[in-house]
């Protein structure tokens, strides 16, 4: 008995703690932002400078430059009790999410949406949603994954109606509340399914159990599975703002400020996206190294002992043992290879007419923003692809589905400085005209051609031509795609997708460059030498860069990847 | 002083860099200095090319390999690992790896010093032509990008790398041909070329396609074990080519790698787009124009020779296309009146000429070709100065009948034009002279077997007549006769600032020079290149130079006799040549050529309005049935953010019933498919 409380004290202080480090310091900064309020200090010390040093103190304790580099082997170590994984892909998705926020953090202050009164609070309620999103990253655990949602979320919602004044921005936020509340409320009941079919909710043992199901009582309770399965997609699916969940999407980003836009269209979506990969990993793949801990343990607590006593079984050793173990049909149980197919079916459909939907729709948008939201469903769709690839050869090959894991890694990795460019140009754009109509961008190159050539370079890049990064991201996504007989349709509607999309993408540049300047409104000049610009051109390094040389991403986007399929 | 590696990379970086530069503070800083940062950069570069040059020709090919070549790998741009496990439905596929690669080999740095040296030239003359253009800090972005491309072109080790900077001229080229956008002609002429480049473009890329199929990469050298297209391994043993590639691919590959090259040649059928391009500043025509990026295609058919050598047919067929083009471009030339007309058709038929020579198939042949390439770069782009030049004095009056007997006004102009033309005509011992009876010299030796090549070797010697006869005309309509100049100049002709004329007068003094002092020496230098070095190609003997006195003898006498026919038709007397005129225009032939056989008309018919008509009516396919598609799908997400924003927010219950009832929905569909 006491021997399992010093286990449980020892877990925590020394394994669980430290690893939890970036959060611990997310927290701490929410606390000294929210008790800087009531001081009177504030009034000498901007409140920007203490989210950004929290968030850069938070990157530095994540360490991703130390974890991610090649050679070396840190073993995947499971916190609190196996509720949370810290392996690299956890750190590589915690490194996007911290240097997104940080840069995001410095966009909104150029772009003066928090003023004096208000930094506060979007400062708290930024880093109180990004600490949801760091969670979500690295569930392990199907209550971490619903409480990680709803701490990303909450937070989102109150962002979204942040312009208090504007009864459009009000109801965005409240429809996206609304939402939120419905599909929180579903994949709860999906999760309380799940439990009830599987007597637990720590995904590594949930996909035990399914694998050591007897046919016959899987096929009692697969109505069951299934129902709960396809309920829990639809809280990821409303995070990824998935068709036909997405009805919020559009609102809100027309709505919300664009600088909100921009973290919603990228943190919420890498966190989302990690935690899809997550999920289906726990419905289709038995990890190796828990095959010894399988005997239905009554508490998570022995097998994360059990663990810590076994340092031989560590992610190297591991992975050999899974490109070993390549399944031959005869080896996979049913319940295994129903779920793998059933999960491959559901998120490749999600991804099709997501894909699909998002393009076709966005063609007759007349407001940037809401022509960028729909352009960030579309992306979802894409990003969603290579987990349903991933799913399908996993059994046959781990290391291709690993491959196709980092394909998301490498999306992300460019998708967080596209984006980010594209609404910082609506953001600088709007304070400059007072709109967000495309028609309003007319022939913007002969008075501020730096801007529109940047604003360029980033929607060829969200279109995916060479040499741009987007182009590289999606070549890498596609590739992921011809793997596998399954998934040729997918790779064909992808394809077609992009086709799709290169006309709305260009159309908003033909504006810029071709049309002729609107005779009736005050035409802007923005220089590339203000702050504002600065940011923007920075944003476009990358996003150029990147499709030059992505090489160097692309090996931190394998090296995330290393230690999944374990 | 330099790393070999180091000077590969700043050969190219530099004019990049200034062309960034320039892009970024010309419009507002620079201004009239824009030209500072480019031509010191593209001087740097010249000195390090030359450096280059030094180095590689000082190494010696040890035994175990085949010619000289150095590579430099700078990073690897894709790197995609094949499929891990295979399966019967899934074939192995090899990993997808593209890594920024330069090399330097005899044939890279013979290209190098020839490419800087002469935009080093031009840059400086573009500081008087250029003089007071409002674009004038665009036009030196643009060639600071040029320069960089046509570097990197013959610089990267891969085909892909090849084909992406084979674009990249292609658009520096399409900028430069509109960079008087506000001219109709102009804008029409860019878009003619990046059309028709567009057709090359695509053969080109089916080229790439197969070769990444038959050989699993597309390195020219080798990496690791990935054994490259042009790599070591197989040029060592050139046998393996044969197992590699055969039947239909191995001449289907050749010959897509050839429509390629004519598109950016500009050889038949596609040679079309060269005489528009004139439109664009004088400069850019010598520079790219004449000199260098339309050089590309035989650059890049030399460095592909291993794969042209694996069936005859594909020999034969670039030579065809080289030998009539060359004819009918001079054909065409004869007639035109247009200085610079004159001279782009002259360049579409002496890169003829080079084709020929490569479609010979024979390694004195392919260094001929190479050969001609080089000193065709020198007085062609001597010609086009001198041809500015008169453009600057004439203000951009370039129609021959509008003036004459410029000799008087601008005699540096004349000096120097005259023995470029000299040069072109193939006087000995000019330049031209050399390379032309390489040329001829490697078509007889194939002559001898009898077949279509001795046809080829009359037509080439006919070329060279005609050749020597539109030059000549040319001279003498412009700078001989009396002095006339067009009304709009009045008494303003005269001569070009010095910034113009010190380029001429280098080129003139390289024109006269560059053939005899490399007749042996350049071959000598690029057969040792790995393409070249190769038994597939030098055969067991490799470069053997003799001098043809007899050609020699021939092209002498031919361009003799076309310049004293010219002499004779432009100088003589006024009646006897209206006489002779008035019988040529009455056979219609000198219609035919001055209308250019009609190719821009025939391809108007056959392919621009059957095109249009294709549009019309994908236009009304896209106007009804796809924009009625696409507005359908507009319309439904609207149509439902319609319903939710009537929706206000008292009526909250009514998203929980629909949520609900949707996810009844999809249970139930569930439930179905499992029974069902």
């Amino acid at each position: 008995m006491f021997e399992l409380i010093e286990r449980l004290q020892h877990n925590t202080l020394q394994v669980s703690l430290p690893g939890f480090q970036p959060e611990l310091a997310i927290c701490a900064t929410i606390v000294l932002l929210l008790l800087g309020r009531m001081l009177p200090f504030t009034r000498w010390i901007d409140t920007l400078w203490i989210a950004l040093g929290g968030t850069l103190v938070a990157l530095y304790l994540a360490r991703p430059w130390q974890h991610l580099a090649v050679g070396t082997d840190v073993a995947a170590t499971p916190l609190f009790d196996g509720m949370l994984q810290l392996d690299t892909f956890t750190i590589y998705f915690r490194g996007v999410l911290l240097l997104f926020v940080a840069l995001f953090l410095i966009f909104s202050r150029l772009s003066g949406i928090p003023d004096r009164e208000d930094a506060v609070d979007i400062y708290a309620l930024v880093l109180g949603s990004t600490l949801g999103m760091m969670l979500m990253a690295s569930a392990n655990h199907l209550f971490v994954v619903f409480m990680g949602i709803e701490m990303a979320s909450v937070p989102s919602y109150a962002l979204a109606g942040v312009l208090k004044g504007r009864r459009i921005s009000s109801e965005a936020a409240l429809k996206y509340a609304i939402f939120g509340a419905g599909t929180a409320g579903v994949m709860l009941y999906g999760i309380s399914l799940l439990a009830g079919a599987l007597g637990t909710l720590h995904l590594p043992t949930m996909v035990n159990q399914l694998a050591d199901m007897p046919e016959a009582e899987f096929a009692m309770r697969q109505t069951v599975l299934l129902s709960g399965g396809l309920m829990l997609m639809v809280g990821l699916a409303f995070k990824l703002s998935a068709v036909p969940f997405h009805f919020w999407c559009p609102d809100v980003f027309e709505g919300a400020p664009a600088e909100v836009d921009a973290f919603l269209s990228v943190a919420s979506k890498a966190a989302a996206l990690a935690l899809l990969v997550r999920v289906a990993i726990g419905f289709g793949h038995v990890p190796t190294s828990s095959v010894a801990a399988v005997d239905r343990p009554t508490s998570a607590v022995v097998r994360t002992v059990a663990f810590a006593a076994q340092p031989a079984v560590d992610a190297p050793v591991a992975a050999k043992a899974a490109d070993d173990k390549a399944e031959t049909p005869a080896t996979v149980p049913v319940p295994l290879a129903k779920s793998r197919r059933f999960m491959v079916g559901l998120i490749s459909l999600l991804a099709a007419v997501t894909a699909t939907f998002g393009n076709l729709a966005a063609y007759s948008q007349t407001n940037l923003k809401r022509l960028l939201a729909y352009s960030t469903i579309a992306h979802a769709g894409y990003m969603m692809m290579p987990v349903a690839a991933a799913l399908a050869v996993v059994g046959r090959d781990p290391e291709l589905a690993r491959e196709s894991i980092s394909a998301i890694c490498f999306y992300i990795g460019t998708y967080l400085f596209m984006n980010l460019g594209a609404f910082a140009v609506v953001a600088f754009v709007r304070n400059e005209t007072r709109s967000e109509e495309i028609r309003d961008y007319a022939g913007m190159i002969r008075r501020s051609p730096g801007l529109v050539v940047c604003f360029g370079i980033i929607l060829v890049s969200l279109l995916g031509l060479p040499p741009m990064s987007g182009f590289a991201a999606k070549l890498l996504v596609f590739k992921s795609l011809v793997t596998d007989p399954q998934l040729y349709t997918l790779l064909i509607i992808g394809g077609l997708n992009t086709v799709l999309s290169l006309v709305y993408y260009l159309r908003v540049v033909k504006v810029m460059t071709i049309d002729a300047e609107p005779q009736d409104r005050v035409l802007p000049s923005f220089s590339m030498l203000t702050p504002g610009g600065v940011f923007i051109t920075l944003m476009t390094i990358p996003v150029a860069g990147l499709g030059i040389w992505w090489d160097p991403l692309n090996v931190l986007a394998q090296q995330a990847v290393r230690q999944l399929f374990s | 002083m330099f790393e070999t590696k180091s000077l590969m990379v700043l050969i190219p970086a530099l004019p990049l860099a200034a062309a960034i530069i320039v892009g970024l503070l010309g419009r507002r800083w620079l201004k009239e200095y824009s030209h500072v940062p480019v031509v010191l950069a593209l001087a740097g570069s010249c000195v390090f090319s030359l450096l280059l040059l030094k180095d590689i020709s000082n190494r010696e090919p040890d035994a175990k390999q085949v010619g000289v070549e150095v590579t430099h790998t700078l990073w690897t741009w894709a790197a995609i690992p094949a499929a891990g496990v295979t399966t019967p439905q899934i074939k192995a596929t090899p990993n997808f790896q593209i890594d920024i690669t330069l090399r330097a080999d005899p044939l890279t740095c013979m290209m190098l010093p020839m490419v800087t040296f002469i935009a080093t030239l031009v840059a400086i003359y573009a500081m008087g032509y250029m003089h007071g253009d409002p674009g004038y800090w665009r036009f030196y972005a643009y060639v600071g990008l040029f320069v960089f491309s046509m570097t990197m072109l013959v610089s990267v080790s891969n085909f892909a790398l090849l084909y992406v900077f084979w674009e990249a001229v292609g658009v520096c080229s399409y900028l430069l041909i509109g960079f008087w956008f506000e001219k109709p002609e102009a804008a029409a002429a860019g878009k003619k070329a990046f059309l028709v480049n567009r057709v090359g473009d695509f053969g080109f890329a089916f080229g790439l396609f197969l070769i990444w199929v038959s050989f699993g990469t597309l390195n020219f050298h080798d990496a690791g074990d990935v054994q490259g297209v042009l790599g070591q391994t197989l040029l060592a043993n050139p046998a393996r080519y044969a197992e590699i590639i055969t039947g239909s691919v191995a001449l289907a590959i050749p010959l897509l790698l050839m429509v390629g090259a004519c598109g950016k040649s500009a050889q038949f059928p596609l040679h079309v787009w060269l005489p528009d391009a004139m439109e664009g500043p004088t400069p850019v025509s010598a520079l790219i124009h004449a000199a260098t990026m339309v050089t590309a295609g035989v650059y890049m058919v030399t460095r592909c020779s291993p794969l042209f050598m694996l069936d005859p047919r594909a020999q034969l067929v670039v030579a065809c296309i080289g030998g009539f083009t060359a004819l009918l471009a001079g054909l065409i030339a004869l007639t035109q009146t247009d200085l610079k007309r004159v001279l782009a058709y002259s360049t579409v038929s002496q890169l003829g000429y080079m084709f020929l020579a490569l479609g010979t198939g024979s390694l004195a042949g392919i260094v001929a070709g190479m050969f001609h390439l080089f000193t065709h770069a020198f007085f062609k782009a001597l010609l086009f100065l001198g041809a500015g030049s008169v453009m600057h004095g004439m203000h951009h009056i370039i129609d021959m009948r509008r003036f004459s007997g410029l000799r008087r006004v601008m005699p540096w102009t004349c000096l120097t034009f005259l023995i470029g033309s000299l040069a072109l005509a193939g006087i000995v011992p000019l330049a031209g002279f050399w390379s032309k009876d390489q040329v001829l010299a490697a078509v007889h030796d194939r002559a001898h077997d009898g077949g279509p090549f001795v046809y080829l070797y009359y037509s080439a010697v006919l070329t060279a007549f005609l050749t020597a006869f539109y030059t000549a005309r040319a001279f003498f309509m412009t700078f001989m006769g009396p002095l006339v100049v067009p009304h709009e100049v009045g008494d303003h002709a005269h001569e070009s600032p010095p910034a113009m004329v010190f380029p001429l007068v280098v080129l003139a003094i390289c024109s006269i020079f560059v053939g005899i002092t490399f007749d042996h020496s350049l071959g000598d230098f690029i057969v040792r290149t790995p393409s070249l070095a190769c038994t597939l190609v030098a055969g067991e003997h490799g470069l053997e130079h003799h001098f043809h006195w007899d050609i020699a003898a021939i092209s002498t006498v031919v361009a003799v006799l076309g310049i004293a026919i010219a002499a004779y038709f432009y100088l003589g007397d006024r009646r006897q040549i209206n006489a002779l005129t008035r019988i040529m225009q009455g056979v219609r032939l000198y219609g035919l050529s001055n209308r250019k056989f009609f190719f821009d008309e025939i391809y108007h018919v056959l392919f621009v309005l059957p095109l249009k008509g294709l549009a019309a009516l994908s236009y009304l396919i896209d106007r009804w049935l796809v924009d009625g598609l696409v507005n359908l799908c507009g319309w439904i997400p609207r149509a439902v953010g319609a319903v939710l924003r009537n929706i206000q927010t008292g009526v909250v219950q009514f998203y929980a019933l629909a949520m609900v009832l949707g996810l009844a929905l999809l249970i139930g569909t569930l439930l179905v498919w499992k029974v069902g």
